[in-house]
């Protein structure tokens, strides 16, 4: 991309989230490409939602279906796991990522795999699968046309729908110019679409092992669902031989006929439909349809931790449907790739530093102007603002015993601030003692053009209007003495 | 009527015009208006920095000063949107019964400014003469916090001789963000941008809301550009008449 | 594998669960069921609804009486210009109309049904709100192969089978099937620059005959 450097999406390695920003803020073809794709979303969005007069009683059952399932999670995957395998299928426990990884590598090398086709999956991503199946000999083919476009490319996913929308249409000419050896390719989109399509079609009818994810987990029945756009995931559903679902924990709800509810909020929050083109469901093994091997691959990896909390069990209630970062004026202004995680934005925010137990991305919890259009446009009423601010406090609690935090201007103010606020005589007192300080920063004008320290974040694009002479408590006090 | 005025801390120190536009307006419609010496914040600043300990005194402070006020106002949506969403968590991890007791009996008598012109006060013309073109910008605290709907636009349209525009992409966040501003100040920078763009489109000689958080960073940015559009506090608007035009500060 | 075992036992540890099987855990009645449930159109307005919204995404719609349905059949067959076709193996046998290549699977290699140029289904279901028809892959509606590679797919679906919302689709799920496939749209993608283009992977082509019966017919 154009300001040269490959993200990290990575939260124990990936940069502070402001450090992360600042490049992508330079970059103004991909704010051009974010703000695009997310009004063209956000506005099929909108214009569905408008017209489903039952569109919030929709949101209260979806989110209350999610939180009966999380609240008995266990029975839920019990069950589902006594159903699946109960019709062929064989269900995998993995604690971490690690662990997650060591099965379906155990399960590819059982099959003697040496390529496997993909449906786009963000938990396989979450797990860093592809680069440990690559390591492993394993050649790993996407098919989703945005996970192709970011495999040849050698990029990075920026959103969990539409993974390539910070990817215009002369960025992926080149890149399947250069990878498919189509020298005369035009950026037509339609052109594009026929390479991709012509360059996977022999890998779906040849290559005999699919990995796949999964939007939901049938407890009732075993079964699973996955949405899609394209017709890949059918492929990768029925031609092979063998089929590996990685699935997180939180994917399960309890009864097929939830989807009726699942399936509304779904299609029109993350592509702006009223269903997406196909919507595929299957149960273990059906002798003479599809794979006659299938494995589920039930993934914690820090989900469990995350229910424990009541108030942040809400989190896992993500379908992982992006219109929270579609909606987010923070995301629209830095793409995904500041937020150093494969889940950025809104959800980003909360779900990646839970994840890692706040170890790490302890900075996204502040990636947020806590406007609340997230919460307002989230499917399942996840409530974004309040999990934000309560991860702050975490964040904050841990950070502020060290010693190297004491005299951090950002807590050594708040303390002070604090302080002062305790008694109106000392807030008053900060006051008039302000006024004179910053008096040497005023202007002629009147006004401030230029401070030190944190101050500076402001004043590189703001002007602050010099402190006036009499604060409003003064006022008033005068003005009653005057009326006596 | 009786109304007890929280000012709030940085209306307090930055913006005492927008309190005396209070003071003026309310009394103009028959309030009699109370201001405790006492107060300072309502701990927004810190609760949203995640400094919960502190935002819980400061909750407790306010929680006790207002106790026997008839009604409170206040002429921020984000402290009162504070108020109502954060108090009672607060209280109800670091305080006791008696505390949750009380803010449950004061919560009902706390009002942002538009709400209770509106809802409690009754009107909707209060007299204002302001013959400027206005547009507003609806903060995301009254916005989605507090749902305060039509109410800002009620007041505004009538204002006599002020013309009101409407702002594109009303709802998109400036960017301010309490702390975020200067935290995450090169995000911000780059949403005010955005926003000052819609809000230049209207041609307006002001930009008025019910925060003047939001109207300092906008206005901080309007200032640095030579833009040629200032900011003002719906109060101020509100509070100007033929014979007391509001005074219009540099 | 015991590390595995490890695995689950920790991870139902850290849920809370016991040994017991099956969700013994809240009624579906505690879920609020405010949504619409039931459709308020009548049956003609209905069809009409179910054929808006397939032909709002290009599907190509003709209807006929269930006399008319063979001849309406052999009509879009002979403008689809298309000669070779898959069909589920209990397909009427007046469905396949003269004159064609007709492949019957129950076992079709990969391969041969590549190599077809359409597929001729019945279907389970249509949900008229999102223009939805649904595939439970019965005798009659085909293995999911079969209506996934040819490029074009002609449809039959029975105006008794239309039904307004989808959560009346699943109330006319007595049996919950084992395999189900949703289809609202041929397939498509909006990766590149939001820009929808049609037919990426799976039938670029869905040809839908809804069948209205006149007075008291036939129910399947």
């Amino acid at each position: 991309m154009s300001h040269g450097q490959q993200p990290i999406l990575d939260p124990v390695l990936a940069p502070p989230f402001p450090q992360a920003a600042l490049p992508m803020l330079r970059d103004s073809q991909l704010r051009k490409n974010v703000a695009h794709a997310t009004d063209v979303i956000q506005a099929k969005r909108a214009r569905l939602v408008a017209e489903k007069p039952d569109w919030q009683a929709l949101r209260s059952a979806a989110a209350r279906i999610k939180d009966e399932a999380l609240e008995n999670l266990g029975a839920y995957l019990e069950q589902f796991e006594e159903q699946c395998t109960a019709r062929g299928g064989v269900v995998h426990w993995a604690a971490d990522a690690a662990e997650a990884r060591a099965i379906i590598l155990g399960i590819l090398r059982e099959e003697n795999a040496s390529e496997v086709i993909k449906i786009k999956t963000m938990t396989s991503a979450e797990i860093q699968l592809n680069p440990h199946l690559d390591a492993a000999g394993v050649k790993v083919f996407e098919t989703d046309l945005a996970e192709i476009i970011l495999q040849l490319g050698e990029l990075e996913p920026s959103h969990i729908v539409a993974p390539a929308l910070h990817v215009n249409r002369s960025q992926v000419r080149e890149i399947f110019a250069r990878t498919m050896g189509l020298s005369d390719l035009t950026d037509d989109p339609h052109a594009l679409t026929a390479a991709a399509r012509h360059y996977l079609r022999r890998k779906f009818l040849e290559v005999p092992t699919a990995i796949s994810g999964a939007n939901f987990l049938i407890a009732e029945t075993g079964a699973v669902a996955i949405v899609e756009s394209e017709g890949n995931g059918r492929m990768c559903l029925t031609l092979p031989r063998t089929l590996i679902t990685l699935a997180g924990i939180e994917k399960v709800v309890p009864r097929y006929s939830d989807l009726e509810v699942m399936l509304q909020v779904l299609a029109r929050s993350a592509t702006g439909e009223r269903m997406n083109p196909y919507t595929s469901l299957w149960t273990g093994v059906t002798p003479g349809d599809g794979p006659t091997r299938f494995h589920v691959v039930l993934l914690d990896n820090g989900r469990s931790a995350i229910r424990l909390s009541e108030r942040e069990r809400q989190t896992l209630r993500c379908i992982r449907c992006g219109a929270c970062m579609n909606a987010c004026p923070v995301y629209r202004q830095t793409g995904g790739h500041a937020y150093g995680s494969i889940y950025p934005g809104p959800i980003g925010a909360i779900l990646t530093p839970q994840l890692t137990g706040l170890k790490h991305a302890q900075s996204l919890p502040f990636a947020s102007s806590l406007c609340g259009v997230c919460y307002e446009v989230c499917p399942v009423k996840i409530n974004i603002p309040e999990i934000l601010i309560d991860l702050r406090a975490q964040v904050t609690d841990q950070e502020r015993g060290k010693a190297a935090r004491f005299f951090d201007p950002m807590y050594l103010g708040m303390r002070v601030a604090n302080l002062l606020f305790s008694r109106a005589w000392l807030f008053h007192a900060a006051q008039w003692k302000a006024r004179i300080v910053l008096r040497i920063f005023t202007r002629k004008d009147g006004w401030i053009h230029s401070l030190p320290g944190i101050g500076a974040k402001w004043t590189q694009t703001r002007d602050l209007r010099g402190l006036p002479k009499q604060p409003f408590h003064s006022w008033w006090k005068q003005r009653k003495q005057a009326s006596r | 009527m009786r109304v007890s005025l929280f000012i709030t801390c940085y209306n307090d120190t930055l913006f005492p015009e927008t309190g005396r536009a209070v003071v003026a307006l309310l009394e103009r419609l028959g309030v009699e208006l109370d201001f405790k010496p006492r107060q300072t914040c309502c701990g927004q600043m810190h609760a949203n920095t995640g400094f919960r300990a502190e935002a819980y005194s400061q909750a407790k402070r306010f929680v006790r000063l207002y106790q026997d006020a008839e009604n409170v106002v206040i002429p921020s949506s984000s402290c009162v949107a504070m108020i109502r969403d954060q108090y009672a968590g607060l209280f109800e991890e670091l305080g006791n019964e008696q505390l949750r007791s009380e803010f449950r009996s004061l919560a009902p008598r706390v009002y942002e400014l538009s709400e209770f012109l509106i809802d409690k006060q009754g009107v909707e013309d209060v007299g204002a003469y302001f013959p400027h073109r206005v547009t507003y910008h609806a903060s995301c605290h009254g916005l989605r916090g507090l749902n305060l709907g039509d109410r800002p636009f009620r007041l505004l349209g009538k204002v006599r001789g002020m013309e009101l525009v409407p702002l594109a992409n009303l709802e998109r966040c400036c960017g301010f963000g309490g702390t975020f501003s200067v935290k995450n100040g090169d995000v911000s920078s780059a949403m005010l941008a955005v926003k000052l763009e819609d809000v230049m489109e209207t041609g307006a000689e002001f930009c008025t809301a019910l925060d003047n958080s939001c109207l300092m960073h906008l206005g901080g940015a309007m200032h640095r550009q030579f833009a040629g559009m200032k900011t003002m506090h719906m109060a101020e608007i509100l509070a100007s008449t033929e014979q007391t035009p509001v005074e219009v500060l540099g | 594998m015991s590390a595995m075992v490890a695995a689950r036992a920790a991870i139902l540890k850290k849920l809370g669960a016991g040994t017991g099987v099956s969700g013994g855990a809240a009624p579906s009645e505690l879920i609020p069921r405010d949504y619409i449930r039931r459709g308020s159109l009548d049956p003609d307005a209905r069809v009409a609804k179910m054929i808006e919204r397939l032909r709002e995404y290009d599907a190509e719609v003709t209807e006929c009486t269930p006399d008319g349905l063979a001849a309406e059949i052999a009509a879009q067959l002979a403008r689809s210009g298309r000669k070779t076709f898959v069909v589920p193996s209990r397909l009427p046998p007046e469905w396949l109309a003269a004159g064609y290549n007709w492949k019957i699977d129950g076992d079709l290699a990969t391969e041969e049904v590549e190599s077809c140029d359409g597929v001729l289904t019945g279907c389970f279901c249509g949900v008229a709100d999102s223009g939805t028809i649904v595939l439970h892959h019965s005798a009659a509606q085909g293995r999911r192969l079969i209506s996934l590679l040819p490029d074009w797919h002609l449809c039959v679906l029975r105006a008794s089978q239309i039904v307004e919302t989808l959560p009346e689709y699943f109330d006319r799920c007595i049996q919950i099937p084992a395999l189900v496939t949703w289809i609202s749209g041929p397939s498509a993608t909006a990766d590149i620059e939001m820009t929808r283009i049609k037919g990426v992977h799976g039938p670029r082509f869905l040809n839908v005959i809804v069948v209205k019966e006149q007075g008291p017919g036939t129910r399947d």
